[in-house]
């Protein structure tokens, strides 16, 4: 499964794929593209992304949070053009239990935000749009 | 040395498209590029600010040198999820 994909994104496909009987939670996350920000009306969202840096630093993420936590977890981001209710990134990690299954869940959501290589236009009614403002990138002093 | 660097974000409404050619010093460093491409945006210098140089392996210091091959973007403040 490709991690950063123009395609729609399969929640459920993620959650299978980190599923097994010896883990008994599952924590997902979707994120989706909303309607409105700050006051305006959003028609849309253009998810542009540096694809080669954001399927490494992804796969980092993914085996840092397996080290953290005793937790399966996968996840896949979205590209290019999304509607409202189009879902953007998706996260699931698996435990034996709920608290190492939520924290993993958290933490890497957390971090896609602050590491991935993608930057996001909303377009909003009437044709106008902007830029969001983001997290500056640094390199990391030590890799996994 | 010439090296294209891709442009991301917000640098593509800087009317240069989507990639730029720089002609730059031999073992040039990430912040000399950074400066040669805020030259290179004159007026819309102001969009570089937070932004980093980057390989498709990862971010790069401002000193480290700048890979002779290989894929580089300038990176604005990333928004993802």
């Amino acid at each position: 499964m490709r991690r950063i994909t123009r395609a729609r994104l399969n929640p459920a496909a993620l959650a299978a794929a980190v599923s097994s009987p010896r883990r008994g939670a599952v924590a997902s996350f979707v994120g989706v593209v909303r309607a409105f920000h700050a006051g305006r009306r959003v028609v849309g969202i253009a998810y542009d992304c540096f694809t080669p840096l954001a399927e490494t630093e992804l796969a980092r993420i993914l085996r840092r949070a397996e080290k953290k936590w005793p937790v399966a977890a996968a996840a896949a981001h979205r590209v290019g053009e999304l509607r409202v209710g189009e879902a953007s990134l998706a996260v699931a990690a698996a435990s034996a239990h709920r608290p190492q299954a939520f924290a993993a869940c958290r933490w890497i959501v957390e971090q896609v935000k602050r590491r991935l290589p993608v930057w996001k236009k909303e377009r909003y009614v009437g044709g106008a749009g902007r830029w969001l403002p983001g997290c500056a990138l640094h390199r990391a002093r030590a890799r996994p | 040395m010439k090296r294209k660097i891709h442009l991301y974000g917000r640098l593509r409404d800087a009317g240069l498209g989507s990639c730029v050619s720089l002609d730059l010093p031999p073992r040039a460093t990430a912040r000399q590029a950074l400066a040669a491409l805020k030259a290179v945006l004159g007026g819309r210098g102001a969009l570089l600010s937070g932004c980093a140089l980057a390989s498709a392996d990862d971010v790069l210091a401002a000193s480290d040198r700048v890979p002779a091959r290989g894929a580089l973007a300038a990176l604005p403040p990333v928004c993802g999820g």
